[in-house]
């Protein structure tokens, strides 16, 4: 059977500007889905990209899994061979006031 | 009826006692250890309000322990080992710990057999996150060990912690769970709220200079320096053995690499028992940062053994 792993990264914070989430390892996992929610958002686009990293310290923007949240409600960001370490960098949208309340769920499968 | 078990390599490094509940190498997986969150079961799936903001605590992952220098440590056995972790964010040592300064992982069991001897083992290693030049040793607050119990009179945490720094300055020095007189109330912060004394001994109870808290009393002769290394990107894999006595509830000894400290004759604190808890046996880690730095507790692997 396949090793499957879910982690709360983040539940009901605040994006004031920019949000990452903990580094992460995910060295033995071939997929990763980032759930996003936006409980809340005022103020425009919530933009969301994944990040990976040699060593959990530099981060780099991995390039491809992005999304964006135009309201309340769900997104979801894919991404595979990301090497050993994941984040999810979140950008709130300019003049939100701090209302961008956010949950990340990082799924991990082999 | 008789038995022939195969018996695994790895376990050769251990002392189980008779019964083993549960041999866990990360390397299979995450066995069931995870996250500690509160109780989401209130309005709006809130948890309690309280002193402690328990809902923010580093993440535990299964890690390849890997570095900017050396790359891949991998595990004792194998790559994986399992990983606690804190938030870059600490309060001074004598506050109420800072949201996401501490992290845990814990798995939850429950009793099968009359009590007797409950032991715990672990092969493990600690670091701060290589962010900064220097040698982060006393970046490392603490890290630590406890079984939370209820049998059908009490609830009690009997555990230990390494506490390794006080506010950047080297302590070294092993210290055991014990809040007794101290009231529910201190030991909440001052807030009257629904936690007893001696529980969650981690984050409660009032902390003081010299290190010792509300809930955690220096083992006698418990100063010990454990194998750091000159780099924190270099991890040794250490050993712990911890054991109680449930018919006694009290504490029997703790091994630390080559030392055995003799825990006779103390004694966590009882507190009434809580609801829906009744054979509770959850064994329970983690790890806290001194300062505005993660910091990391590996394990690579395991046992918790009855007899």
């Amino acid at each position: 059977m396949r090793a499957f792993q879910t982690t709360v990264l983040e539940r009901k914070e605040a994006v004031e500007r920019t949000l990452a989430t903990e580094p992460f390892e995910a060295g033995w996992a071939g997929e990763a889905i980032f759930f996003v929610e936006a409980h809340e958002l005022a103020g425009g686009s919530l933009l969301a990209r994944v990040q990976i990293s040699p060593d959990g310290i530099r981060w780099i923007d991995e390039g491809t899994a992005r999304a964006s949240l135009d309201g309340p409600g769900h997104a979801v960001i894919r991404v595979t061979h990301f090497g050993g370490w994941l984040r999810l960098v979140l950008d709130a949208p300019p003049g939100g006031g701090g209302a961008t309340q956010i949950t990340v769920h990082l799924a991990l499968k082999e | 009826m008789n038995h022939t078990i195969a018996f695994p390599p790895g376990l050769s490094r251990f002392q189980p006692l008779g019964t083993i509940l549960c041999y866990d190498d990360f390397d299979t997986g995450a066995n069931g250890w995870l996250d500690l969150k509160p109780n989401y079961r209130f309005e709006g799936f809130e948890p309690r309000k309280g002193a402690v903001d328990m809902t923010r605590w580093g993440p535990t992952m299964l890690s390849s322990a890997t570095f900017a220098f050396p790359g891949t440590h991998g595990s004792m056995t194998g790559t994986y080992s399992l990983k606690l972790t804190t938030r870059p964010v600490a309060n001074p040592y004598q506050a109420i710990p800072a949201p996401g300064s501490l992290g845990h992982a814990l798995k939850r069991l429950s009793v099968h057999r009359p009590a007797g001897l409950l032991q715990f083992e672990m092969w493990y290693a600690y670091t701060p996150e290589q962010d900064r030049i220097g040698l982060g040793e006393k970046d490392i607050r603490a890290f630590g060990f406890l079984f939370d119990l209820q049998d059908a009179e009490y609830r009690y945490m009997p555990g230990v912690r390494y506490l390794n720094a006080v506010d950047g300055e080297l302590v070294q020095r092993w210290q055991y769970c014990n809040a007794d007189g101290v009231t529910d109330a201190e030991w909440e912060y001052g807030t009257e709220g629904w936690c007893k004394r001696g529980i969650d001994p981690q984050w409660f109870g009032r902390r003081y200079a010299d290190g010792h808290t509300d809930g955690f009393k220096y083992v006698p002769d418990g100063a010990q320096r454990l194998c750091y290394n000159e780099s924190d990107d270099k991890i040794n894999w250490l050993y712990l053995r911890f054991q109680v006595d449930l018919a006694t509830r009290s504490y029997v000894e703790l091994q630390s690499g080559d030392r055995v400290f003799d825990l006779r004759g103390l004694s966590p604190t009882l507190v009434p028992a809580y609801a829906n808890i009744e054979g509770l046996l959850n064994p329970l880690l983690w790890v806290e940062t001194d300062t505005d730095r993660r910091v990391f507790l590996y394990v690579d692997s395991i046992v918790v053994s009855v007899a």
